[in-house]
């Protein structure tokens, strides 16, 4: 009886040996790619990147082309400035692969949330000592920490087709360093968006030109950047395009206009007709110079700063163009 | 059945000695072995059954000189032909009942205990007034029935020659005549010889034959110890 | 052979006190030896493991020992802090990934560690439900903090006060519970895991409150000069973030002098290690570099040292209990005498009479191994619970 359960042990032993040495890979099965086929299939895919405001969106389309898909989360008739995404929305951008931030505290609600440092580029990092330092910011003090201020920055430093280059660079070294198989294209049409960022330097240089030192107003403080570019003799007020200012603002207007007496003012969007009337009754003409930084109804941000250029330089008059 | 000559056992101590010039018990028969106290019937028993050798002389039993074997097959003879009874009983507390009856075919390699032998000691039991105890631990009985369960042991084994030293020793009267009964019937029905050292008189009278063995020891005695 | 079993089975079933005696001596000198040393293999397993998994801490100077157990494990006091700036030092170095740790706060026993996302990445934790921390006062639990405090996503944690007596210090934070992770069979199971700036607002360096340029604000309002206002100290701070409260709260001061108890750096190269280990080297240095595993290696020595002492002190236990254990089965041949006499009288052979008598030694031998051995099988399998619980719990 030992003997026989031996036999049959060994034989079930040497079967399975066999069984064993004939169950190889078998072409064609799943799980049989190379890595360079596999590494071939992830760099298809298109990186993820998300945006805090549509400029960087648009630089990382123009840059990434189809190997990027940009999203900018903030509902399209928000200013993203101001704009705090929801948790879930946060979520998604923990998924992404890149996530461009502007940086001069644009988006305060990145502060308070959760990001993923490795992936979190700040756009703006490169010209940090660039950044124009907010005037007349409210501060508190409380408690036994004493004094702290919640000083700030100018954030729309995209206005600036010199620093927009430069968060256009940030942004092609950060795709490449997520897509190194892709850096030479994205060199490529890095090159192709900063043609265009330098063509528009050189009208809204000539605009400017026209403009001389005219003394201008800009409906809201947000354009900073663009009057040190351009060496704008600029003030600012605090008017929304869709209010009617209340009669004590239209005193503070005349008040700045003694010393500075400007005969344009420069709104962000359309302003309305009673307001551009009352306007113009005073000697102001309104323009718009839209700082583009959500998602536009209609063209892109180029499109958008072509229109800008044409109404400034109309503005400015016979020989701006 | 059993032949002795010239027989001469001491002692390793030395003081007794036992000396048989002859002695001889035919099959079958009853026999009886009295004497005073320490005259060695005790190491007759044990130079009959092979436990002890002499120092000169031969022992034959059942046709085996046990005189002239080595221990080991002293005790394989044994094991199958001779079966030993003694005053103590020597009963091993923690086996039952049938345990100890079966004891002899579990502590020797040469016996096969078989479904033949297990039926055999239930069929002693129960001819010996013990079948309903089987399953009893021996310390549970009465000395009586303690005795029964050592003659079953004794005859377990359908042994040729029955040796029992002072059977009835430890007993009662109503249980010394009972066990010698058992002796007698037991080896009567198998035509076995049965050697019973006694210091009962009173049943000398059952047996065939009586040795006195005042004869067989030395004069310069004294006890063995 | 059987026969010879049966009657030593017999034998010891019928003396089953001395048997059970004897069976529990063996028992326990050779479980106590293989035991200890399956758990302290164990244990020192678990502990080097993680020790190795981590690369190099980062921390103020002072005991390494503190650092590493209460970066690692969660468990001792807070270590001296070091600042934000550190692990700003760290990233742009461009040597290795900066995790931040702040391991100073509870949640009704659970250690809260203030970290950043890269942390479950770098230890591989999963998530067993809900979701990621993604705002301010958002936690994330381990399996065994959910289990023990019943949490789950969209529940709340509460965190401990520092001291009944610090009014003005760490005052209890509700954060909503993001989601649970799944067990790790780690220290990180224990934890209550935030964002370093939440672990900030536990303690009181980040907060939010009313807003003190409006009208409801007016009675929190001290003086008011220009763009500074002064708040007294009835100005409603927030103890919960909500989606409605959470774009009050803001930074005190420079983030860079924010604190944190370590600074987890994960090394681009083990090059790239030995260069960021080399830049902490100088004298006058108040920050110091360890590789955990060097710390832990220097622990387990002293464990390993007591270790072997405790071996040999069973060791000696053990052959004295043999000892005994030997002495009494003599006495019992003694006292078993007259019976072995008897089974040689009656024919049984000296091989069948001693395989009897060894048979019964060896039994309670084996039975004792044996059950020495199942208990340390047991110990084995669930030692790295038993450990989890009792030792790191």
């Amino acid at each position: 009886m030992t003997n026989s359960l031996f036999q049959v042990l060994s034989c079930a032993f040497v079967v399975g040996c066999c069984l064993v040495a004939c169950a190889g890979p078998k072409e064609g099965a799943p799980g049989d790619e190379t890595p360079e086929a596999q590494a071939s299939a992830f760099a298809a895919a298109p990186l993820t990147v998300y945006t805090v405001n549509y400029p960087l969106a648009y630089f990382a389309e123009r840059i990434g082309g189809e190997r990027v898909e940009a999203v900018l989360p903030a509902p399209p008739d928000v200013d993203p400035a101001n704009w705090s995404p929801d948790p879930d929305t946060v979520a998604a951008y923990q998924g992404a692969d890149l996530i461009l931030l502007n940086g001069a505290g644009y988006a305060k609600w990145v502060a308070r949330s959760s990001l993923p440092e490795s992936r979190l580029i700040d756009t703006s990092a490169p010209f940090r000592e660039e950044l124009l330092p907010l005037e007349g910011v409210a501060t508190h003090t409380h408690g036994p920490g004493g004094e702290h201020v919640h000083a700030g920055w100018a954030f729309t430093t995209w206005l600036d087709p010199a620093l927009a280059k430069e968060h256009a660079r940030a942004v092609a070294a950060a795709l490449a360093g997520a897509s190194p198989a892709d850096a030479a294209l994205f060199a490529d049409r890095l090159a192709g968006l900063e043609a265009d960022l330098e063509s528009l330097d050189r009208r809204l240089t000539a605009a400017r030109q026209t403009l001389a030192d005219r003394p201008i107003l800009f409906s809201r403080p947000v354009y900073q950047y663009l009057i040190r570019r351009y060496g704008l003799n600029a003030r600012s007020v605090h008017w929304e395009p869709g209010e009617m200012p209340g009669e004590e603002m239209w005193r503070e207007l005349e008040g700045i206009l003694e010393h500075h007496p400007a005969r344009l003012m420069i709104w962000e969007g359309e302003p309305l007709p009673d307001l551009a009337e009352r306007l113009e009754a005073l000697g102001i003409a309104s323009i718009v110079f839209d700082p583009c930084a959500n998602t536009p109804a209609d063209g892109d941000l180029m499109s958008v700063m072509e229109r800008n250029s044409v109404s400034l330089e109309g503005a400015a008059g016979p020989g701006s163009s | 059945m059993i032949s002795i000559e010239d027989l001469r056992f001491r002692y390793a101590k030395g003081e007794f000695a036992l000396d048989i010039p002859a002695l001889a018990i035919e099959r079958g028969e009853r026999v009886a072995v009295i004497g005073p106290s320490g005259s060695g019937k005790t190491t007759l028993l044990h130079l009959i059954a092979g436990i002890r050798t002499p120092q000169r002389g031969r022992v034959v039993t059942g046709g085996v000189e046990v005189s002239g074997l080595d221990g080991s097959k002293r005790r394989d003879f044994r094991i199958g032909n001779v079966g030993l009874v003694f005053q103590e009983f020597e009963l091993l507390e923690y086996l039952s009942v049938l345990d100890n009856i079966l004891l002899p075919y579990r502590i020797n390699g040469s016996m096969k205990l078989d479904r033949e032998v297990r039926r055999r000691a239930v069929r002693l039991a129960e001819e010996v007034g013990i079948g309903d105890k089987l399953g009893r631990l021996s310390v549970q009985l009465s000395q009586g029935e303690r005795q029964r369960v050592a003659v079953c042991r004794a005859l377990i084994a359908e042994p040729g020659l029955l040796l029992a030293d002072e059977p009835t020793g430890n007993l009662d009267p109503a249980n010394k005549g009972r066990v010698l009964d058992i002796l007698i019937s037991s080896t009567e029905a198998s035509g076995a010889t049965l050697v019973t050292v006694t210091h009962d008189y009173d049943l000398l009278d059952r047996f065939e034959r009586v040795i006195d063995f005042k004869d067989f020891y030395s004069a310069d005695a004294g006890e063995p110890s | 052979m059987k026969d010879v079993l049966y009657l030593a089975w017999r034998y010891l079933a019928h003396h089953r006190i001395k048997t059970a005696i004897l069976v529990i001596s063996i028992t326990l000198i050779v479980y106590l030896p293989a035991g200890l040393n399956v758990l302290v293999n164990r244990s020192a397993a678990q502990l080097t493991a993680r020790a190795n998994r981590t690369p190099l801490l980062l921390g103020a100077q002072g005991s390494s020992l503190e650092l590493v157990l209460n970066s690692l494990y969660f468990e001792s006091d807070a270590p001296e802090l070091l600042s934000w700036a550190e692990a700003q030092r760290v990233a742009d170095s461009g040597l290795a990934e900066a995790i931040p740790l702040y391991v100073r706060f509870r949640a009704r026993g659970q250690p809260i560690v203030g970290t950043s996302l890269g942390y479950f990445d770098f230890r591989g934790l999963e998530l067993a439900a809900g979701r990621s921390m993604a705002i301010l006062g958002e936690c994330v639990v381990g399996a065994a903090t959910a289990e023990k405090l019943g949490v789950g996503p969209g529940d709340s944690v509460v965190s401990s006060p520092e001291s009944v007596f610090d009014l003005a210090g760490a005052y209890p934070l509700k954060m909503r519970v993001a989601g649970v992770l799944a067990p790790s069979y780690s220290p990180d199971d224990e934890a209550v895991f935030v964002d370093v700036k939440t672990a900030w607002v536990i303690e009181g360096l980040v907060h939010g409150h009313q807003d003190l340029a409006a009208p409801e604000a007016a009675s929190a309002v001290l003086d008011r000069q220009g763009d500074t206002i002064t708040a007294n100290a009835s100005v409603v701070q927030y103890n919960e973030i909500s989606e409605e409260n959470i774009d009050s709260f803001h930074f005190h001061g420079d983030l860079s002098g924010y604190p944190l108890t370590a600074v987890l750096a994960v090394p681009e190269s083990d090059k790239s290690g030995v260069i960021l280990m080399g830049r902490y080297e100088g004298e006058q240095e108040p920050i110091q570099i360890v590789r955990p595993i060097a710390v832990m290696d220097d622990l387990l020595d002293t464990v390993f040292t007591v270790h072997g002492f405790v071996v040999a002190a069973l060791g000696l236990v053990g052959v004295a209990t043999v000892a005994v254990a030997g002495l009494v089965f003599l006495l019992s041949l003694r006292l078993r005498r007259r019976e072995i006499e008897t089974m040689i009288k009656i024919g049984g052979s000296r091989a069948a009479v001693g395989s009897l008598l060894v048979s019964e030694m060896a039994a309670v031998l084996v039975l004792g191994t044996l059950l020495a051995g199942g208990l340390t099988l047991l110990t084995s399998r669930f030692g790295a619970v038993a450990i989890q619980t009792f030792l790191l719990g």
